[in-house]
């Protein structure tokens, strides 16, 4: 549950590090003149479309780990037994992808930046902006559900977790537990429509950077450490 | 607008059959070859108030929301977190899945279906027809499956198939858009438009609607949509698409400017000189639009795999689902079945050789190099042999004076003369002469009476004395006198095929000028270039071998490869013998003399003036002196046959594993359907390779001489 929680806690911070995209999208989805109820509509159909496809790849990367880390035929442990081998790899791996988005959010590896971000990013926002006026209520919904498929290091790192998980249920959750976090930032971005203080996002990032480098490291230990097992239980594990 | 119009797609320019999607896209009428060019399309062109492609992304959101969400579930009852207690709400989960499932088929299945009819009605089992009958039998099997209470259903599969085809599909469209790059100019140009001035107002007219002697305005950045002079204003233009060299070319009042080259940087107001459908912008235009439409050898043979391939699939579908529904469940085998028929989608075949050649075609037209027919792109990379016509080809066909052999007076003294005299002809020699005095900065002497003596020469008056200029039959009508010393210069000289003209005055004639086509500056780079690539270079002239030994010698062709004095039947016949020793073989000429050759050739090549553009004997034309560009044509052509030959590869390579996985039911349809995705987009990226190739050399000439350039192209428009 700790996990989770971190991880909510990450997105929450991160979600201010990503009102330079999301949040800008979140404005410009702006105020329903049908009125105040209507407009919270609006951004809540966003973010749950939003939502949904942070849940998806979760649930995709975990079903995807966990094809990896289990042999033909046998039962899914679901993290129950101990850790074999395929998921110690997976996890060594999705730790040390974790760590090098953590250490981008810190500005200390900048070429990375150029892979998590450049790739057709801006192209498809471009496309995009022809939902954030259109009317109805299915257009904030599907714009979210595309959104969601926006290239971000936070996803990436929330995924790379997700796919370590080696499970549907719990690579749902883990994204679920980031999706969730970042509601609150873009409710309010969609609502106040004012870009928080650039000293207030500075913290954002080092706090995201600091919960998505903890958890890389836990995860690391994780495929490493023959104690960790105990140890990941308690990490990972709903309570 | 006729289908005639729509033979290529809108959106990535690759051609289309009869019965293409259509749309109207901001007042245009658009077509496209498939479902993902025509999403694409909409997406990028779309304007945020049209409701249009705000309406597709708004179904595809809400088709991704709720096909994600079936998934989402589906893995969950995969991974059994359903089990032991919650495992009475089975049926109720099955349920919900069907009201998800049921509005994303129709949503994101909608277009599969309206294409696998169309395609049906042209009589073509397509792609689509596959997706759809493999989505519908997973649909319906799922939804009795859930009304009988059965425990497995795959409304998971049947949507998410169609979501990976959707992504799938409008990648790969985005892939070929880009391809498309550098084709777009030449093709946007047909529905181009020019700014009209009328008295005070200004207009905007379709280009084909514009004839001579009306003004146009053209701001900087623009294309000039046609031939004409420059009224007011100064600037520089860009001639690359239609000269094949990118340079800046300075225009002011009274200049000419071409269609097609680019205003760079001042407004100009121009009067068109011509009817705009007839400039050489349009013709080009016209040629590589009707090239992308024709259909290469490798396109024809992928087109009739992919016809009896689809059909094929069928039946291995149907009959993997019979023969496992007798030894496996019968929802495993109808998972297999579905898995052939989703990953034997032959779209990557059919991909793989109109992309290739299409960029090919794209990426030598923006250098002015005009391919008209696919096939020869293809027979282009496999020559082996390159004959070229002596005359305008690996000379400038026009004559210089190469000699003056003077005896009992001065060489300037005798050109001035000559000078005075030629410019009254109109003669090619005489060209050459006044250019030879200017060169030298001698003014003419001034000449009256100028009589031109039919075949022999010019004759005239200069301070009482006669001056003439011509052959020693000439001198002799005159009863002058050749000094022994003068004739055996002249008998020498034309010995070895130069042109001879006698130059005298008073009673004597005083000196020779010989007069010769001398070879081009890049001819002799451009064959052993033509040499490293391992292709066999020949000579095949009309003209006196003497003259063929001397040129060959000079760009470096050897003399065995050398045939003279040979009519245009003969260089033909020439042409096949050599083309039966050394295999595959292209003639290169300036299309005035050696129609029959370039049409006998394996590919003709005219390196050429704007009138042969309408010549139908040559299958590539390159720019004026082009000559230079020659090789990396080749280069091109190589580059685009090994691109095919991979993709092919690729594809079909792909196809029979895939399909033996899937029969084996080794592979999971919704697998198949990622991996089908994938597939072409790997064509799309090997084609997209060609992109990398580098550019043409530049010519020096073009650097040493850009003013004489310009005029020599206004003046062939002019012609």
């Amino acid at each position: 549950m700790a996990a989770y929680l971190v991880i909510f806690v990450a997105g929450f911070a991160g979600s201010f590090h990503c009102i330079g995209m999301c949040g800008g999208f979140a404005c410009a989805l702006g105020r329903d003149p049908q009125g105040r109820g209507a407009t919270v509509l609006r951004h809540l159909l966003y973010n749950t479309g939003r939502l949904t496809t942070y849940c998806f790849l979760g649930g995709l990367a975990g079903a995807f780990g966990q094809v990896i880390c289990t042999p033909q035929g046998a039962t899914v442990p679901l993290l129950s037994g101990p850790l074999d081998t395929g998921q110690r790899i997976l996890a060594i791996l999705a730790g040390l992808l974790m760590i090098a988005m953590a250490l981008q959010f810190f500005g200390l590896l900048p070429h990375l930046h150029r892979v998590t971000a450049g790739f057709g990013a801006s192209t498809l926002a471009a496309s995009l902006r022809s939902l954030l006026t259109a009317p109805g209520h299915a257009a904030p919904l599907a714009f979210g559900v595309f959104n969601g498929f926006l290239p971000c290091p936070l996803v990436y790192a929330f995924a790379a977790q997700a796919a370590s998980t080696a499970g549907a249920l719990h690579g749902f959750l883990t994204m679920a537990a980031f999706g969730l976090g970042t509601f609150p930032a873009l409710l309010l971005m969609g609502g106040v429509g004012r870009a928080l203080a650039p000293a207030w996002r500075q913290r954002g990032v080092w706090l995201a950077g600091s919960c998505i480098l903890l958890l890389g490291l836990v995860t690391v230990g994780r495929g490493i450490l023959p104690f960790a097992v105990h140890f990941a239980h308690g990490w990972t594990e709903p309570a | 607008m006729t289908a005639q119009d729509h033979a290529l797609c809108s959106h990535c320019l690759l051609p289309i059959g009869r019965r293409a999607m259509r749309l109207t896209v901001n007042g245009e009428a658009c077509a496209f070859c498939c479902y993902g060019c025509c999403i694409a399309y909409q997406v990028k062109h779309g304007k945020t108030e049209e409701w249009e492609a705000a309406w597709l992304l708004i179904r595809l959101g809400v088709g991704g929301f709720l096909s994600m969400n079936i998934m989402l579930f589906s893995l969950l009852l995969y991974s059994d977190a359903f089990s032991g207690a919650d495992a009475e709400m089975l049926p109720w989960i099955h349920l919900l899945l069907w009201l998800f499932a049921t509005p994303a088929v129709i949503i994101l299945g909608g277009p599969f279906l309206r294409e696998a009819w169309l395609h049906g009605m042209e009589g073509r089992l397509t792609s689509s027809a596959l997706i759809v009958l493999g989505v519908g039998a997973a649909y319906f099997y799922s939804a009795f499956a859930t009304i009988e209470g059965s425990p497995q259903v795959y409304f998971d599969t049947a949507t998410m198939v169609l979501m990976l085809f959707t992504a799938g599909y409008y990648l790969d469209a985005a892939g070929r858009a880009r391809a498309a790059r550098d084709l777009q100019p030449l093709l946007a140009a047909e529905s181009e438009w020019a700014t009209v001035v009328i008295g005070d107002g200004e207009y905007r007219r379709p280009v084909r609607e514009v004839d001579a002697g009306v003004l146009v305005r053209v701001r900087p950045g623009e294309r000039i949509p046609v031939d004409g002079v420059i009224m007011e204003g100064e600037s520089h233009t860009d001639e690359a698409l239609l000269t094949g060299e990118s340079r800046q070319i300075a225009k002011g009042v009274g200049s000419h400017v071409i269609a097609g080259s680019i205003n760079l940087d001042g407004p100009l107001l121009i009067q068109s000189r011509g009817v705009a459908n007839a400039t050489r912008w349009a013709q080009i235009c016209r040629s590589v639009r009707d090239a992308l439409i024709r259909r290469s050898p490798s396109q024809r043979l992928a087109d009739n795999i992919v016809g009896v391939f689809v059909p094929i699939i069928l039946v291995l579908g149907i009959g993997a689902s019979v023969y496992w529904a007798q030894h496996l469940s019968f929802d495993r085998a109808l998972l297999i079945g579905l898995a052939v028929l989703v990953v034997a989608c032959p779209c990557a075949v059919g991909l793989a050789a109109p992309m290739a050649t299409s960029l090919g075609i794209g990426r030598l037209a923006r250098h002015g190099c005009l391919v008209r027919d696919p096939a020869a792109l293809e027979a282009l990379a496999r020559i082996r042999l390159i004959a070229f016509d002596k005359t305008g080809t690996l000379t400038s066909g026009q004559a210089r004076v190469v000699a003056i052999d003077s005896d009992g007076t001065s060489a300037d003294a005798v050109l001035a003369h000559a000078a005075g005299l030629e410019r009254h002809s109109e003669h090619g020699l005489a060209r050459a002469i006044a250019a030879a005095a200017a060169a030298r900065g001698l003014e003419p002497v001034a000449i009256h009476d100028v009589r031109v003596v039919p075949g022999r020469g010019i004759r005239g008056k200069s301070d009482g004395r006669i001056v003439a200029a011509g052959s020693a039959a000439l001198m002799r009508e005159l009863g002058w006198s050749l000094t022994p010393n003068l004739a055996e210069h002249g008998r020498q000289r034309e010995a070895s095929s130069h042109s001879v003209i006698y130059v005298g005055w008073g009673e004597q004639a005083y000196a020779a000028l010989s007069l010769d086509d001398t070879p081009l500056p890049e001819a002799r780079s451009t064959v052993e270039a033509l040499r490293r690539r391992g292709v066999r270079v020949t000579l095949l002239t009309g003209d006196l071998p003497a003259a063929a030994v001397r040129i060959a010698a000079a760009v470096g062709i050897e003399t065995g490869d050398i045939e003279a004095g040979l009519t245009p039947e003969a260089k033909r016949a020439a042409l096949g013998r050599r083309r039966h020793d050394h295999g595959m073989a292209a003639m290169v000429g300036d299309g005035l003399n050696d129609a029959p050759v370039l049409a006998g050739a394996d590919v003709g090549i005219a390196v050429g003036s704007a009138t042969d553009l309408a010549r139908e004997a040559a299958a590539v034309v390159l720019p004026p002196e082009g000559l230079r560009t020659l090789p990396w044509v080749i280069d091109v052509a190589r580059a685009v046959r090994a691109t095919i030959l991979t993709n092919l590869a690729w594809a079909f390579g792909y196809n029979l594993i895939a399909i033996g996985l899937a029969m084996v039911g080794v592979l999971q349809p919704v697998l198949a359907a990622a991996v089908m995705a994938g597939s072409s987009i790997v064509v799309v990226l090997n084609s997209l390779r060609l992109e990398r190739l580098p550019e043409p050399v530049p010519s020096a000439a073009a650097e040493s001489a850009p003013a004489s350039r310009s005029t020599a192209t206004s003046n062939q428009k002019a012609a």
